[in-house]
C-alpha cells in the first residue's frame, strides 16, 4: 500500500497549481479549469483520508462534491460565455466597469 | 429501513414551488402572477417554520443515531425565518421589476432555489450537508447576478461572483478535507469530541485547515481582506438581488462561521478567537473608512455591509451564547435595514432615477414615504435608538464587555470600542445621504410613482426595524434560544 504522505502531497502541489494559477492567469477559462485543480485536489484529500481510516465518508463527499463541481461549472461556463457575447472579452482583466 | 423525512418539508415545499414555476410561466406569462406564486410558496414555509419555533416541538433528524445529517431545531428555523422573510420581500419588489424582462420564470425560480440552499445550511449538522446546500445557495445566486444578460455590468458582476465564488468554495473545501483527514469524521460535533480528546498541543494541518476555512468562509461573508468582490457584484447585480445577496447569502455565510468554528472548533477556540478578533475590527473599519468616499449608493450600502459584518464577526471572537445571541439579532435586524435600503434603490432605479447618491436631491419632496423610509433604515444601521438597529447593537457590544471582565480576555474589550467608534464614522455616510434628499434642492421636483408591491416591499421592512427596535423582547428569546441550541451541538 502506498503510504498516505504521497498522496498529500500530490493533493498540496495540485492546489498550489490550481491557486497560483488563480492569481496570476487572466483568461477566465483557464482559471476556471484552476479553481477545478483546487476542487479535485480536496478530492484526492478525501479520497486518501478514506482509505486511511477505512470509513467510507471520505468517499461520500468526494462523489458529491464532484456532482457539485459539474454543476458549478455549467453555470460558470454559461456566465463566461454571455461575457464574451456582451464584451467581446474573457480577460478577466479587461472587464473593468465595475470599480472603485 | 424507512428514513422520516420530515425535517426536510420546508425545504421541499420551497424545491416543489420552484419547480413547478416555469411550467406556470407557460401558461400565465406575466411576472406579476410567477411573484404571486412564488409569495405562496413562501409563505406555506414560513408558516411552516414558524408553527416548529411557536410549539416547541421538532422534527427527528435526518440520518442515523451514529451519522445525523440535517437537524431542525430552533436556530434552524430562526435562521430559516431570516431567510425566507428576505426573499419574501425580493419577491415582492421583483414582481414589478423584471417585468419587461425575459425568463422570469427562472428567476424567480432560483430565487427559491437559493433560499432552499441557505435553510439547509441552517439545518446542516454534518460538513457534507454544509457544503452542498452552500454550493446550491451559490450557483443560484451567481445565476441570479448574471440574470440581465445584455446588460454589461451585470455580466461583468457575474463572472466576478462566479470566480470568486468557485475559489472561496475550493479553498473552503481543501479546509473541510484537512479537518476530516485530522479527526476522520465530517460530523461538526464530532469533529469538536475528536479535537477535544487530542489535548491542546499545536498541529501545523489544524492551523492549515483554521486558515483555509476563515478564507473560504470569508469570501462568503466578505470579511476584509477578502471583501473586494462584494461592492462590484452588488452594483453590477440586479437591485433586488443585491439586496438578496446583502441580506441573505451574506447571513448563510455566517451560519456557515458559526457552525464550523463555535460548534466543530470550539475545543481549540483559543487558537483562532485573538485571529477573529482582529479580523472583526479590521472588517468593520475598512468598510467604515471606504463607504465614506463613495458616490454610488450601492456601493455605499455594500461597504456598509463589509462593515456590519465585522460587528457579526465580534461573536466569533468572544465565543460566548450571549455574544452570539446578539450577533443572531444584529443578523435579524441587519436583513431588514440593509435588505429595506436596497429595495428603496430597486423602486427609485425601477423609475429610472440613477444610482448615484447626488440623484437622491431633494428626494423628500418627490417621494416622501422613500424618503422617510430610507432614513428611518439609515438611522437604525447607524444605531440609533429606538429603532432596532441600536437594540441589536447594544446587545452584541455588550456581551464583548462582559466577556471582557474574564482575565486574559481584556482585549475583547477594545471589540466593543472600535465598533462603536466605527458606529459613529457610519453615521458620518449615512447622514449625507438624508442631507441630500431633505436639506438639497433637486433639479425636478416632480412627483415620483412608484409601484406599490416595491412600497409594501419596502413597508415590510421599515415596520420591522420599528418594531423589533420598540419591543424587542421576544425576538431576543428566541435569539437567545437559537444560541443556545447551537452551542448544544
Amino acid at each position: 500500500m502506498i503510504a498516505i504522505e504521497y498522496f498529500l502531497g500530490l493533493s498540496a502541489i495540485l492546489f498550489a497549481i490550481g491557486a497560483m494559477g488563480v492569481l496570476v492567469k487572466k483568461n477566465a477559462i483557464v482559471v476556471l479549469m484552476c479553481i477545478e485543480l483546487m476542487l479535485n485536489a480536496a478530492n484526492i484529500n478525501f479520497v486518501a483520508f478514506s482509505a486511511y481510516y477505512g470509513n467510507l465518508t471520505g468517499q461520500v463527499f468526494a462523489l458529491v462534491s464532484i456532482a457539485i463541481a459539474a454543476a458549478e461549472v455549467a453555470v460558470g461556463l454559461a456566465i463566461i460565455m454571455n461575457l464574451y457575447k456582451t464584451r467581446d472579452t474573457i480577460g478577466l482583466d479587461e472587464v473593468s466597469l465595475l470599480r472603485w | 429501513m424507512a428514513i422520516d423525512y420530515s425535517a426536510l418539508y420546508p425545504v421541499m415545499v420551497m424545491v416543489v414551488f420552484a419547480a413547478a414555476l416555469p411550467a406556470i410561466h407557460a401558461v400565465a406569462k406575466s411576472s406579476r402572477v410567477l411573484a404571486g406564486v412564488s409569495l405562496v410558496g413562501i409563505f406555506v414555509t414560513m408558516a411552516l417554520e414558524l408553527m416548529y419555533i411557536v410549539s416547541g416541538e421538532y422534527p427527528a433528524a435526518i440520518g442515523g443515531a451514529s451519522v445525523e445529517l440535517l437537524r431542525l431545531d430552533v436556530f434552524a428555523a430562526l435562521f430559516a425565518l431570516v431567510f425566507l422573510a428576505v426573499a419574501f420581500y425580493v419577491v415582492l419588489a421583483s414582481a414589478r421589476y423584471v417585468e419587461k424582462d425575459r425568463h422570469q420564470a427562472e428567476y424567480f425560480s432560483l430565487i427559491l432555489l437559493a433560499t432552499a440552499g441557505m435553510m439547509v445550511v441552517a439545518m446542516a449538522v454534518d460538513l457534507i450537508t454544509l457544503f452542498a446546500g452552500l454550493e446550491v445557495a451559490s450557483i443560484s445566486s451567481f445565476a441570479l447576478t448574471a440574470f440581465r444578460k445584455k446588460d454589461k455590468r451585470g455580466a461583468e458582476a457575474g463572472a466576478k461572483y462566479y470566480v470568486i465564488g468557485g475559489l472561496s468554495s475550493a479553498i473552503a473545501l481543501y479546509g473541510i478535507s484537512l479537518l476530516y483527514g485530522i479527526t476522520g469524521t465530517t460530523n461538526i460535533a464530532g469533529i469538536n469530541t475528536v479535537l477535544a480528546g487530542m489535548g491542546s498541543e499545536l498541529d501545523i494541518a489544524l492551523l492549515l485547515a483554521i486558515g483555509l476555512l476563515i478564507a473560504g468562509f470569508g469570501f462568503k461573508v466578505a470579511l476584509v481582506p477578502f471583501h473586494m468582490w462584494a461592492p462590484d457584484v452588488y452594483e453590477g447585480a440586479p437591485d433586488p438581488i443585491a439586496g438578496l445577496l446583502a441580506a441573505g447569502s451574506k447571513k448563510m455565510g455566517m451560519v456557515l462561521l458559526f457552525k464550523v468554528f463555535l460548534v466543530g472548533l470550539i475545543a481549540i477556540k483559543a487558537d483562532w478567537q485573538l485571529l477573529a478578533g482582529v479580523l472583526a475590527v479590521l472588517t468593520m473599519t475598512v468598510g467604515n473608512v471606504i463607504a465614506v468616499q463613495q458616490t454610488n449608493i450601492k456601493r455605499m450600502l455594500a461597504y456598509s455591509s463589509v462593515g456590519q459584518a465585522g460587528y457579526m464577526i465580534i461573536a466569533l471572537a468572544v465565543a460566548t451564547p450571549y455574544a452570539v445571541e446578539g450577533s443572531i439579532f444584529h443578523i435579524i435586524t441587519h436583513a431588514f435595514m440593509k435588505g429595506g435600503a436596497f429595495m428603496i434603490v430597486a423602486a427609485l432605479a425601477y423609475v429610472a432615477l440613477g444610482e448615484n447618491i447626488a440623484n437622491y436631491k431633494g428626494l423628500a419632496k418627490r417621494a416622501p414615504f422613500l424618503a422617510i423610509s430610507m432614513t428611518l433604515l439609515l438611522f437604525a444601521l447607524a444605531g440609533i435608538p429606538p429603532l432596532s438597529g441600536f437594540v441589536s447593537k447594544f446587545v452584541l457590544f455588550s456581551a464583548a464587555i462582559d466577556a471582557s471582565q474574564i482575565a486574559d480576555q481584556n482585549w475583547m474589550f477594545w471589540l466593543a470600542i472600535a465598533a462603536i467608534l466605527n458606529s459613529a464614522l457610519s453615521l458620518y455616510y449615512y447622514v449625507r445621504v438624508i442631507k441630500y434628499m431633505y436639506v438639497d434642492e433637486g433639479s425636478t421636483k416632480d412627483r415620483i410613482k412608484v409601484p406599490w408591491s416595491m412600497t409594501a416591499a419596502v413597508a415590510i421592512c421599515v415596520i420591522a426595524t420599528i418594531v423589533i427596535g420598540v419591543w424587542p423582547d421576544p425576538v431576543i428569546d428566541v435569539c437567545e434560544q437559537a444560541a443556545r441550541a447551537l452551542f448544544a451541538g
